[in-house]
């Protein structure tokens, strides 16, 4: 188990030199100067030439990669174009907010999707099942932003129920910075009005991201279920008398398990890895929306960061999974 | 349960009292902030952080109201430009009893420190010292705690030098603090891209990146605020800002849509207006040697094809107003005059003239992004594209980066091209050097337009310390570069805002400052 799990770190470490490498040289095919990017029209001549020489873009690609490499072993991501801040500066202050973002998410993905998926499997073609699987055609289907625009303008606007936009009420006042995730930290304040506040301001972003994801697990949830619904085991157990419930929930679903773990982990890895349209409509400082305006000022060193953060936490999930899967079939060994 | 109603109960019951206290001491200003890089004023160049640094920093002489031709006293109460024998001596009086958010006095070590800081650090909008006023370490010089006389050389105007101070570069930080908290030899930079140490009347309390910027009124400044706290609320997405407008989330939406605009404009709850801005959206032709350009009478009939109120009307929907000459509204020699009028007979006839009598085509170069006044700038080329057509001109619309646009343009290698230019500083000057003077590399280099009479006005307009006979000398200017220059100017974009009602005293600038101290809010 050990060696397996050595060998796997190996692996990520390989992974994540192979998205810095990629990224890179990818990066460096476009054929717009960052300079002028980041330092607008007005720039004189003499203020661009000091900012090449400054970030060393001057300099050809293979040294500017060896610097890049060099810099990166000794725990040092650069600093941005843009802020000219260090890199991992910028991202201790927007992956909590999608870190917080993402957990939400991946709740109510789970709360939807796997019951919905059961008991469409359970209730194969009966009303019940036509209605999750509409519900998972519409909830896949949907565009984020028009899902987004019409939940606020539904419940926040028309309705008043939730707030529209950001983390917190603009009159609440925010609680110290400790952990960055609006929820914990107003927790530790003892804030508890900010606190409900927080989970409000949660509440349509997180289901907003988390509806695309439930609809794709509900979906395969339910076919994963069909699946081992109709395997021989599942008749015996039946034959044998065994109750219902037991029956869906310790022979069928722990089979199932399986592939909706694969599926989670992905899901996961694509919620933690920012989600542009959820953060920009909902004012929500994450990762994604971040890496986003880095990349169109080019601003290579955020953007390098940014995918090597997201590289390595696929990468982590992954290896997750994979212990997982000895944990729940205890076939699976690894040597 | 009861544990949890009582729970639930008492944060409504905190939750409601904390906001019946603080709604009409608190503003929340909604808008797209994310180009906030840096808090410092002697570093940040960008729109959003001159915005907050404004009400952070006071600046030797300001501008008040909407008014950006006339200085009025800021930490100055007076000020003078002598003619020395090789430079302009420039003397503050500063006013007694200023303080600093420490407490500690305002003095003319502070101002000492803050040129000198300016010049050490070489921020992005240093050129405005080094270049433009000429300002060289050593150059201050405090007289005595409350007078500071500035030396820069006669090639420089002072009256450029006087507009300059009223943008952040020149506010005032508080030169003990920042020293106690500098990094080697970083003059404060680190601490003050996340802190104040200013005598504005308000201090930065927190900035929570890509979220919000908190300021409190600050207790130890001159001026008093009538709010409390102002909160900077970043919503990039403009139908997400006009939803928190209406639902109380925020007091005033900044960059709405002209729909969105037009829908609040019927609600009353809200007032709407467009504030001014400096910008000026405009074509630069190349006129280079070879190229169709370079004929007078070609670029006439480019002036001549464009059917400006159609587009200031129409596709801008009243985001803009209508300008053609190169100093903006709201500036000191602005031009109003409008002569070119749309005339497609007579654009073709001057190409005929020119000898292109079946017509001219060329590439206009466009940047894929957002022109001024909200529109995207493909939409606006597409515009003038049929416009041209018309008068015989058949552009071939490129859309292209912005970044790569500039590069282009940088390097002269455009035919024509659609851009904006903003001024650096809120004087004449901050558009006519760039604009008529070749020797400057700026617009009028990147067009290849060296035109020795436009060199000469614009050199004698930016030296004249009179304010009648400057005025005179921009209006010979501003006319010649009309009818001889490498541009059409196509229009003044403005700036859509929405506002509760409930929101007094809001004004904002050309320049974009907003003081946030003549601000209140009713109940």
């Amino acid at each position: 188990m050990f060696s397996y799990f050595v060998r796997r770190m190996f692996f990520v470490v390989f992974v994540v030199w192979g998205v810095t490498f990629a990224t890179f040289f990818i990066a460096n095919v476009v054929p717009i100067d960052p300079a002028i990017a980041a330092l607008g029209d007005n720039a004189r001549e003499e203020q661009i030439k000091e900012f090449r020489e400054r970030y060393g873009l001057d300099r050809p690609i293979w040294q500017q990669y060896l610097i890049y490499m060099g810099r990166l072993l000794a725990g040092d991501l650069g600093n941005s174009l843009r802020t000219g801040r260090a890199v991992i500066e910028d991202l201790k202050e927007f992956f909590p907010a999608t870190l917080e973002l993402s957990v939400a998410a991946f709740l109510v993905m789970l709360i939807l999707g796997v019951p919905a998926g059961i008991l469409a499997a359970l209730r194969q073609n009966k009303a019940s099942d036509v209605t999750v699987r509409i519900m998972a055609l519409i909830g896949g289907a949907t565009p984020v932003f028009f899902l987004a625009v019409l939940l606020q303008f539904v419940l926040a606007r028309q309705l008043d129920l939730l707030p529209v936009q950001g983390r917190l009420d603009g009159f609440t006042f925010p609680p110290p910075r400790v952990t960055g995730m609006m929820g914990i930290d107003t927790l530790l304040a003892r804030d508890w009005a900010a606190f409900l506040d927080s989970l409000r301001h949660l509440v349509l972003p997180a289901f907003v991201l988390g509806m695309f994801s439930a609809a794709i697990l509900a979906r395969m949830t339910r076919a994963t279920m069909l699946e081992i619904l109709s395997q021989d085991y599942i008749r015996t157990a039946r034959a044998k008398g065994v109750a219902g419930r037991a029956i869906v929930f310790r022979h069928a679903l722990k089979n199932a398990s399986l592939p909706i773990l694969t599926l989670l982990g992905g899901l996961l890895g694509g919620l933690l890895s920012g989600a542009v349209l959820t953060e920009t409509i909902f004012s929500w400082p994450g990762i994604g929306r971040y890496v986003t305006q880095s990349a169109t000022s080019l601003d290579f060193p955020a953007v390098m960061g940014v995918t090597l953060l997201v590289g390595l936490v696929y990468a982590l999930i992954n290896l997750v999974v994979d212990l997982l899967y000895a944990f729940l079939d205890p076939r699976i060994r690894y040597a | 349960m009861k544990l949890l109603k009582a729970v639930g109960l008492i944060a409504a019951i905190s939750l409601g009292s904390a906001l019946a206290q603080d709604r009409t001491q608190t503003l929340i200003y909604g808008g797209d902030w994310s180009d906030l890089i840096t808090m410092d004023p002697q570093v940040s160049y960008e729109f959003s952080g001159g915005l907050v640094t404004d009400n952070l920093y006071e600046t030797l002489v300001k501008y008040e109201g909407a008014d950006l031709s006339t200085l009025k006293p800021g930490l100055a109460e007076s000020w003078k430009v002598d003619r020395g024998r090789d430079t302009w001596d420039i003397t503050f009086r500063l006013r007694r009893g200023s303080k600093f958010s420490s407490g500690n006095e305002v003095t003319a070590k502070d101002v000492v420190y803050t040129f000198e800081r300016a010049l050490a650090i070489k921020g992005p909008g240093s050129f405005l010292f080094t270049e433009i006023a000429q300002l060289k370490p050593g150059a201050t010089r405090a007289v005595d705690n409350y007078t500071v006389v500035v030396s820069i050389p006669k090639t420089a105007s002072p009256g450029s030098f006087l507009s300059i101070l009223t943008f952040n570069i020149g506010g005032i930080v508080d030169s003990e603090t920042v020293q106690k908290n500098a990094k080697g030899n970083d003059f404060g930079k680190e601490w003050l891209t996340n802190n104040s140490a200013g005598s504005g009347p308000f201090r930065l309390v927190r900035w929570d990146r890509g979220s919000q910027v908190l300021l409190e009124a600050n207790p130890n400044a001159r001026i008093k605020p009538k709010l409390q706290r102002v909160i900077l609320r970043e919503i990039k997405e403009p139908a997400v800002l006009r939803t928190a407008l209406e639902s109380g989330e925020i007091d005033i939406a900044e960059g709405l849509t002209p729909e969105a605009l037009r829908a609040l404009s019927n609600n009353p709850r809200f007032r709407t207006f467009k504030a001014d801005s400096l910008r000026l959206n405009y074509l630069g032709m190349n006129v280079k040697e070879g190229s169709p350009f370079a004929n007078k009478l070609v670029r006439d009939a480019v002036r001549y094809s464009i059917n400006q109120d159609e587009l200031v009307n129409g596709l801008v929907q009243g985001n803009g107003t209508k300008i053609q000459t190169l100093i903006p509204k709201g500036l000191l020699g602005y031009d109003p005059r409008t002569p070119y009028t749309f005339d497609p007979a007579r654009a073709k006839r001057l190409l005929a003239q020119a000898g292109y009598p079946n017509g001219l085509e060329f590439e206009l170069l466009v940047s894929t992004g957002i022109c001024g006044g909200g529109i995207p700038c493909a939409d606006i080329a597409a515009k003038i594209q049929s416009d041209l057509a018309k008068g015989g001109l058949k552009a071939n619309v490129k859309a292209i980066a912005n970044a790569e646009v500039l590069r282009t343009y940088r390097a002269q290698n455009h035919q024509m091209v659609l851009v904006g230019w903003s001024p650096d500083f809120p004087d004449p000057d901050g558009n006519a050097t760039p604009w008529a003077d070749f020797n400057a590399r700026s617009l009028a280099w990147r067009n290849v337009w060296n035109d020795p009479t436009a060199i000469r006005l614009a050199n004698q307009a930016a030296l004249e310390t009179e304010p009648a006979k400057r005025v005179a000398l921009y209006r010979l200017l501003t006319d010649y570069v009309l009818k001889n220059g490498p541009y059409a100017v196509l229009y003044q974009p403005a700036v859509p805002l929405g506002l509760s009602v409930k929101v007094e005293g809001y004004v904002r600038n050309a320049q974009g400052q907003v003081r946030f101290e003549n601000i209140s809010k009713l109940p």
